[in-house]
């Protein structure tokens, strides 16, 4: 805990709160407050709580990184900016923390559907707003949802009306160019009854320190079905915080690919509430390289009976970086014929890597079906000696190993175009010697 | 049908059979706790004058200390002022110096225990060292462990006996600040058990320590020391009973066991406290340190331990893996039923190159019971081609226990090699719905597949031992099947 700097933000927080969207709104401001206190009072979490045990946030303590109060787009290289924008989406680009209209695609979207920046949505529908705001990311959980939505400077909104299936995925594309900047966004996004969604969270920015607090809230109603593709990759020297939490009604399906490839120090959270036979997928990767320091915290509640819920997480570590992996299961009591399944596999590439899991269950009901499994260890030897037997050197060998090691994640994406980025992206990662792009 | 019915009814009915109070005549401290207090102690024990400045070191830092809060259990702050560090029955004044100078009262209640401490009980073959609320009463086989050179004896008496391998040693694994409950250990253990098995030799027999809690508002504060020099090998029993008492008394012990090279410890435990009634009222708080320091090459240290007793335990036997290529093992049925509530589970450190580690848990949760399996697997750095492996099934009975699993895994090493693995569910119907059609009752039913479960860690006991956890655990079990 650290209240210096947390009074240093906060002393810094009248000058910025006159131009925050939502001022008129008397309910918002509020919030607003309320999260302000909260977070005055506790600064960033620290180490000595449990759900941080193996996240030191000091860095960004020692910093002060400043939000910008207006879009400030400048000089974005177009071309960087093309490498990351899919093909046929709708997308909202947010530059450091704003809605840059320009930037964006909303053409042609469904006259019922709304799809536009979260300022906007205060101005157009902030009844709707109210309603969802806040309900599925609680601020007593940590202060960085509290810092938030005290701070939050725009997003993304998103609703599917009844029984709408959206013909193309919707990306947000998170960039921040600003040195010692700070973006801080709050997307939601509501799917209601049988709806169909797939969303594109993308978190880029340039070479630079800075910070991004964002905050995704999504309601997938009853039989509603939302994809979330979530690919970090941000700076080197950057601090990513993103955390998205998830309300599930009966019934309801929702799957979330999350991808952790960027940052110094990157933290996301992945929180899903489950109703009665609601099915949850989590999936994820996460590479570290060089100094990074990269952790999922996931947590799946299971609230009600039937629900099942399918976890996969594998990392790959090497030079001095290290891996978090911390994934909770908890059964409620009545929660009965629960089906749940977690798994994290790790793989260790230098003397220097380390990784730290902590799968827990947590149970309390009877009948139920529950496991978890971890694995830290290196590559199969007889695996590689089966390579080595067809002529394929151990270098290669082991290069082949560990990328299908991790393609196994990027597989998974359904979505053709931005499978063809993350691959890109883990390539540029790893040595991809006898690695055979044509295969893919 | 209606006499298996009764049958049934009579099991349910059978209490707590170790719950009986020995009516005798005690020394006793009032209760309290200063500085006084463990001079007193000290004096009575006629310490040497190290072991009190340890004792007043240990105190006074767990004065500083708060009682720690993560662990999965629930229960009202304990009033340490409340307590009697000190209860021993009152003897002659050098303390007995054969079996018919222990008095008679005791000698019964262990007896009624099933514990034999008449060494003509040659069928018995285990050396024992019975603990008697504070103090040790009696340690048999005394005589042909010391032909062995095998040393045995309460550790009051190593304290006056063996200063030196008590100074070297003690707190070595486990120091007096290393946590709320085993500083206050360090200020106030009364007696225990103390073991040193020297080079090469192999001990010829089994020991064992009985631990016994039997007057009212004391709390049991002992302290074991096995050391296994290099190339020796020792096979510990503990075992544990307490009287039925509407309140909750503490037990707070500290096991320290350092294997030099070659070394082999093996440890087991049947922990039996008082669980409390089945409203979850009285029972024995069970809250101990146990960690055994792998030091020498190629020594290992196996923790078995069934738990079927207590109200609260809170039990984490640990092993540090100094030595290159030694190995940890720990074995654990823990059953929790009514309302008790166990945070257990063990920390294996790996250190030393090439050493492994196994870890199989079995949780069984009935009643209203909360069962917590927590462990750590840690590889630092220097632990090249260090290897675990974890298993923790769970198996739930009834639907308002809990049951929840807690691992931590660190590595830091790229050639170590780590799995974790861990289930939940309950007995399935179908087993039961078999046994039942072949004519068991469901209770005998639930008994035998929850054996069956817990085979793993039951083939690790001695042969006694697993009889009687077999046992303990159909008899803990009862009235938890509909």
């Amino acid at each position: 805990m650290n209240t210096a700097t947390a009074s240093r933000y906060a002393a810094e927080y009248q000058t910025i709160a006159p131009v925050l969207p939502g001022q008129a709104l008397p309910w918002l401001k509020a919030l607003r407050a309320e999260a302000l206190m909260a977070f005055s009072a506790h600064g960033f979490p620290s180490p000595r709580e449990e759900e941080w045990r193996y996240t030191n946030v000091s860095g960004i303590e020692k910093k002060l990184f400043s939000p910008s109060l207006s879009l400030t787009a400048g000089d974005l290289d177009s071309e960087w900016l093309k490498s990351y924008q899919l093909e046929d989406t709708w997308s909202v680009v947010l530059v450091n923390g704003h809605f840059s209209a320009e930037l964006s695609n909303l053409t042609d979207l469904p006259s019922t559907v709304s799809v536009m920046s979260m300022a906007d949505a205060l101005v157009k529908q902030p009844d709707k707003v109210e309603k969802y705001l806040g309900t599925a990311a609680d601020q007593s959980e940590h202060s960085f949802i509290a810092f938030n939505t005290a701070w939050f400077t725009d997003g993304l909104f998103v609703h599917v009306p009844v029984k709408q299936v959206l013909n193309k995925p919707i990306q947000l594309l998170h960039i921040v160019t600003g040195s010692d900047a700070m973006a801080t966004t709050r997307n939601i996004i509501i799917a209601d009854e049988m709806a169909e969604a797939k969303v594109i969270e993308t978190f880029v920015g340039i070479d630079n320190a800075y910070l991004t607090a964002a905050v995704t809230e999504v309601f997938v109603g009853s039989n509603a079905d939302v994809t979330l593709y979530k690919m970090q990759s941000e700076s080197d020297k950057a601090y990513h915080f993103g955390g998205s939490y998830i309300k599930q009604a009966r019934d309801a399906r929702f799957t979330h690919h999350n991808f952790a490839f960027g940052g110094l120090l990157a933290r996301s959270d992945i929180h899903a509430d489950l109703d009665h036979a609601s099915e949850c997928e989590l999936n994820g990767l996460y590479l570290g390289v060089k100094r990074q320091h990269i952790d999922n915290h996931t947590r799946i509640n299971h609230l009600k009976p039937y629900a099942i819920s399918r976890e996969l997480y594998k990392g790959v570590l090497d030079d001095r970086a290290r891996g978090v992996f911390q994934g909770r299961v908890i059964v409620a009591i009545d929660a009965q014929k629960t089906d749940s399944q977690m798994n994290n596999r790790n793989l260790l590439l230098s003397d220097d890597a380390e990784v730290d899991t902590k799968p827990q269950l947590e149970i309390y009901a009877d009948d139920v079906k529950c496991g978890h499994g971890v694995t830290v260890g290196q590559l199969d030897e007889k695996s590689i000696f089966y390579l080595q037997s067809r002529c394929v050197d151990e270098e290669t060998a082991r290069n082949m190993l560990t990328f299908a090691f991790a393609n196994e994640m990027v597989d998974k994406i359904k979505i053709r175009s931005l499978h063809d980025i993350v691959l890109e992206q883990v390539l540029a990662r790893f040595p991809q010697e006898g690695v055979n792009k044509e295969w893919l | 049908m209606s006499a298996s019915e009764q049958e049934i009814k009579n099991l349910i009915g059978k209490e707590y059979k170790q719950g009986f109070v020995t009516e005798l005549e005690t020394d006793t401290f009032p209760p309290g706790l200063d500085e006084e207090v463990i001079h007193r102690l000290s004096k009575v024990k006629n310490e040497p004058e190290f072991m009190l400045e340890y004792r007043l070191k240990a105190f006074r830092h767990w004065q500083t200390m708060k009682t720690p809060k993560w662990a999965f259990v629930k229960f009202d702050p304990i009033d340490y002022q409340a307590i009697s560090y000190y209860s021993a029955p009152k003897r002659k004044e050098d303390g007995p110096k054969s079996l018919d100078e222990i008095d008679p009262q005791v000698l019964e209640a262990y007896k009624k225990l099933g514990i034999p401490l008449d060494e003509q009980e040659r069928l018995a073959g285990v050396a024992v060292d019975a603990v008697f609320d504070s103090v040790s009463v009696a340690t048999t086989f005394k005589g042909k462990l010391h032909e062995a050179g095998v040393i045995f004896c309460p550790i009051s008496e190593a304290l006056r006996e063996h200063p030196e391998l008590i100074k070297q040693y003690l707190g070595s694994v486990v120091p007096h600040t290393d946590n709320y409950f085993a500083a206050l250990n360090a200020a106030v253990f009364t007696d225990g058990s103390f073991v040193y098995i020297p080079k090469g030799v192999r001990c010829p027999m089994e020991l064992s320590t009985y631990f016994r809690i039997n007057a009212a508002n004391t709390g049991q504060f002992e302290r074991t020391l096995i050391i296994a020099d290099e190339g020796s090998h020792v096979s510990y029993l503990e075992g544990c009973t307490a009287p039925m008492r509407d309140e909750n008394q503490l037990h707070a012990a500290v096991v320290e066991l350092i294997a030099m090279k070659d070394a082999v410890i093996k440890y087991s435990t049947v922990q039996n406290w008082y669980p409390g009634d089945k409203n979850g009222l009285g029972g024995i708080y069970n809250f101990v340190t146990k960690r055994a320091d792998c030091r020498g090459e190629n020594s290992k240290v196996s923790w078995t331990q069934v738990e079927t007793g207590s109200a609260i335990t809170w039990k984490y036997p640990s092993c540090i893996l100094t030595g290159d290529n030694s190995t940890g093992e720990f074995y654990s049925v823990a059953l929790t039923n009514n309302y008790q509530q166990a945070d257990t589970g063990t920390k294996m450190i790996h250190i030393g190159k090439n050493t492994s580690s196994t870890i199989i848990s079995k949780g069984i949760s009935a009643g209203r019971a909360q069962n917590t399996y927590r462990g750590l697997v840690k590889v630092l750095k220097s632990a090249e081609n260090a290897r675990n492996y974890t298993q923790c099934d769970s198996l739930l009975i009834g639907d308002k226990c809990g049951a929840h699993t807690f691992p931590y895994v660190e590595v830091k090493q790229p050639s170590a090699q780590v799995e974790h693995e861990a289930t939940t569910s309950k007995i399935s119907e179908d087993q039961l719905f078999f046994c039942q059609q072949r004519g068991l009752s469901a209770e005998d039913a639930v008994s035998m597949i929850v054996n069956g479960f817990c085979k793993e860690v039951f083939r690790e006991l001695p042969m006694e031992f697993a009889v009687e956890a077999q046992a303990l655990l159909g008899l803990s079990l009862e009235g938890s099947v509909g």
